[in-house]
């Protein structure tokens, strides 16, 4: 430093005067994400709180003010009870078996062997393909006539014969029989979100001290008591995030179910947030879809504070 | 402890309100405004039309034809069909986008956004004689007296079937009746181990064959002004024989069909007769032969008193959003395009049909073989139906001849009223198809009713507070 001209030291020391400040510094960088957080989510929040107030429609946008009536409408109307159902179903059983999942995939990766690279990178596949054309090959794989799990169930005898175990017809139709399309669809949010909660579950056991449980180990703690004493309790955190992250990406998701089934038959696959699009943009009834959508708030809300407050006591630890 | 530099709620609402100002202000700033009148534009959104030679050899090339001979620069996007709701509501809601959008249903929800077209409307009656009231029923609403949109053709939904499955099943002219469907349609489910195929889906072919059958029983969701009729016996009787031909005919692919289903069903060999346009029959032409020249047309099936009626396939739509500053194209288009709808015909291998048959054919070379003593486009579609010019070598002549009178067994989503917003929003959340489906799988004919009435009124009532919609119940 002492090499350095005083000339250039004090340029250096006014394109600092800035930087040095940290007050203006953190306003600064905190900025863009802040205008991005008002364009891209405060204002269509707004926007969809007061057109639920108002008669708008996609053809006519103006707000004229009519209360709660779309809110009540929406109470009463039978598919917005069975979506509103159907969501809280969903997610709640996707969730449930990827947290299961995830956790007896990270230990296995956790572990060494032959061809790990391989299972990693076909683990994480669901997560890199875009949503719709990952769910558009399931579309495909469950399709009432050329369905590849279809030929094979009948390739080896288990569908399609007289006396085959899953029936005599040549198809299961998994999206036209309601209980097999309410499981596709709980198959395909599992198969998306397992690869993200996978990898969260992972940095939760890599982050569990070696000597802890080798300690317990020598004290002669069985596999079990060694996953319920110390395993399970210091990754319940960041399970919890895995699990509350995946929540909020099933309970708001669109796209499996459009593709899939467009929330048939007969509306018993129908969520919140395809009602909302059904009703809001194709049936050209703006309010009623502001109406909709809005009823996620609350359990998103809730869903992202549990979040913060699981992040901070993550970080305490 | 040093000190934290935490925003108070007050920077950040002034951060915030600094920076929506500037993203607004952002464009008129840094984007050079345009100069009005300079020079004469159109843009153009329509969808990817089902024939992919349609948009490729035809479309976009006489739209750009169009534009130079009228010395305007003319922009064309293609999108997907389902995705036209969605861009038309941001378009209007930004206030800016395509002058003229091409919709495949009518629009009638976004009748305050869009301009009466009456005026192109009068004109192209005047040169090309009287509009198909199919087509007239899906651009203008009798209550406020607007044409919402202006519709130059259509696509007929006849029924396709296999004949030689037909055949075996003592029926080689295919089914006439609804009923036909139960008694022979039955009968190679079961002797030959093939379904027919009527979706009872939530999507488009299966919204208009539950239109049709109930057209062809008599009865319809509203009346001629717009009340709504839906829950009478003729309907429950209409729902009574879905749930039996779903028994005797058909097997559960078809609550999970999407619209492309009946085609793949069709061209696979797995299905014995769909409601659907000649796309289907298409598709087999060029991907198996063998089954396209086994497949053969039926008109609109009779019910039980003899009435028959499909809904149209396809309707096309033009709007011209009040947005627009170029509206004068936009309906200069609108009209030439009527004036050489022979092309579009052609070029779509038949499936779009004209909303104005007796608009007069352009002299000259057309694109296509000249036909001997044409000269209304009723003469090309009469003299193309029976004997069509696409079809395949060896392939039985006169197959698509059952369409010439196609117009008198089509109707209009909403008949016998007119298209209207709660007919559209009836149709866009399946209330229809989910009444058939739901005495399909075991509810009762009544009930199914009763339930989708209740959806209907209450959709029809919300959009008569809107004054779209006419009628009182």
């Amino acid at each position: 430093m002492s090499g350095q001209p005083v000339s250039n030291l004090a340029v250096d020391g006014a394109r600092g005067g800035l930087l040095d400040r940290e007050g203006a510094l953190a306003k600064l960088m905190i900025a863009p994400a802040i205008l991005y957080i008002v364009a891209m989510i405060g204002v269509p929040f707004v926007l969809a709180v007061l057109y639920s107030l108002s008669d708008a429609t996609t053809g006519d946008p103006s707000l004229n003010f009519v209360g709660l009536r779309n809110f009540t409408a929406a109470l009463e109307d039978p598919v917005f009870r069975l979506s509103l159902w159907n969501t809280v179903f969903f997610t709640l059983a996707s969730q449930c078996i990827v947290v299961l999942l995830s956790r007896l995939l990270a230990t296995a990766l956790l572990k060494t062997f032959r061809g790990k690279w391989l299972v990693r990178f076909l683990i994480m596949l669901p997560w890199t393909a875009p949503i719709s054309l990952g769910t558009i090959g399931w579309l495909w794989m469950l399709d009432s006539i050329f369905s590849p799990i279809d030929w094979v169930l009948r390739y080896v005898g288990l569908l399609g014969a007289p006396d085959a175990l899953l029936g005599a017809g040549t198809n299961l139709y998994y999206l036209g029989i309601p209980g097999l399309a309410i499981s596709s669809i709980i198959l395909v949010d599992v198969w998306r979100i397992l690869p993200l909660a996978t990898v969260i579950q992972l940095a939760g056991l890599s982050s569990i001290p070696k000597d802890l449980l080798e300690a317990a180990e020598v004290d002669g703690a069985s596999p079990w008591r060694r996953t319920l004493m110390i395993t399970i309790p210091l990754t319940l955190p960041i399970t919890s995030i895995a699990f509350l992250f995946g929540v909020v990406f099933t309970f708001t998701d669109l796209v499996v179910v459009y593709v899939l089934t467009r929330g048939g038959p007969v509306h018993m696959t129908q969520v919140l947030s395809s009602w909302t699009f059904f009703k809001g943009i194709e049936g050209g009834d703006l309010a009623q879809g502001a109406a909709i959508s809005l009823f996620m708030f609350p359990v998103l809300a809730a869903v992202a504070i549990l979040i913060l407050r699981m992040a901070r006591r993550t970080e305490v630890v | 402890m040093a000190k934290r530099n935490l925003l108070t709620r007050r920077d950040f609402i002034k951060a915030a309100g600094i920076g929506a100002v500037a993203m607004g202000a952002a464009p008129t700033i840094f984007l050079p405004r345009q100069a009005h009148g300079a020079s004469k534009e159109l843009k153009i959104l329509v969808w990817s039309h089902f024939v992919p030679r349609f948009d490729k050899e035809w479309y976009d090339g006489y739209v750009q034809k169009w534009g130079e001979a009228n010395g305007v620069k003319v922009t064309v996007d293609h999108i997907n069909l389902a995705e036209i709701p969605s861009r038309t509501a941001a378009e209007v809601s930004a206030g800016q986008g395509h002058d003229l959008i091409e919709w495949i249903a009518p629009p009638s929800q976004f009748e305050p956004s869009v301009l009466d077209l009456g005026d192109v409307v009068k004109e192209a009656e005047k040169r090309y004689g009287k509009q198909h009231p199919l087509c007239r029923g899906s651009s203008y609403n009798p209550n406020t007296k607007k044409f919402y949109s202006f519709c130059p053709g259509w696509t007929i939904d006849p029924g396709c079937y296999r004949k030689s499955l037909w055949e075996k099943a003592g029926k080689g002219s295919g089914p006439e009746t609804w009923e036909d469907l139960i008694t022979y349609g039955g009968k190679i489910k079961k002797d030959q181990g093939i379904q027919l195929g009527i979706g009872l889906s939530q999507e488009l072919d299966s919204n208009m064959a539950a239109r049709g059958l109930l057209w062809s029983y008599d009865s319809s969701i509203q009346d001629k002004k717009e009340n709504v009729v839906l829950n009478n016996p003729k309907t429950i009787e209409a729902v009574s024989y879905m749930a039996r031909l779903f028994k005797e005919s058909m097997v559960p692919e078809v609550f999970a069909w999407t619209a492309v289903s009946n085609n793949q069903a069709l061209i696979a060999g797995r299905a014995s007769y769909i409601l659907n346009s000649i796309s289907a029959y298409r598709s087999a032409q060029q991907q198996v032969p063998e089954i396209a020249k086994d497949i053969f047309f039926t008109p609109a099936l009779k019910g039980p008193r003899g009435t028959r009626f499909n809904s149209e396939h396809v309707i096309y739509c033009y709007v011209v959003p009040k947005y627009s500053k170029n509206v004068d194209s936009a309906k200069k288009f609108l009209l030439d395009l009527v004036g050489n709808y022979d092309q579009a015909m052609h070029k779509s291998e038949l499936y779009n049909s004209p909303a104005f048959f007796d608009a007069p054919i352009p002299s000259g070379d057309r694109g296509y073989p000249a036909v001997k003593g044409a000269k209304k486009l009723i003469d090309l579609h009469n003299a193309w139906f029976s004997d069509d010019p696409f079809a395949l070598p060896g392939e039985e002549k006169g197959k698509l001849a059952v369409l010439k009178d196609a117009e008198k067994w089509s109707a209009n989503l909403g008949y016998p009223g007119p298209a209207n917003p709660a007919e559209g929003e009836v149709f866009a959340t399946f209330v229809l198809p989910n009444m058939m489906a739901n005495a399909a799988r075991g509810m009762k004919a009544e009930l199914a009713v009763e339930q989708a009435e209740l959806l209907t009124k209450t959709i029809f009532a919300k959009w008569r507070k809107k004054g779209l919609v006419g009628g009182k119940s």
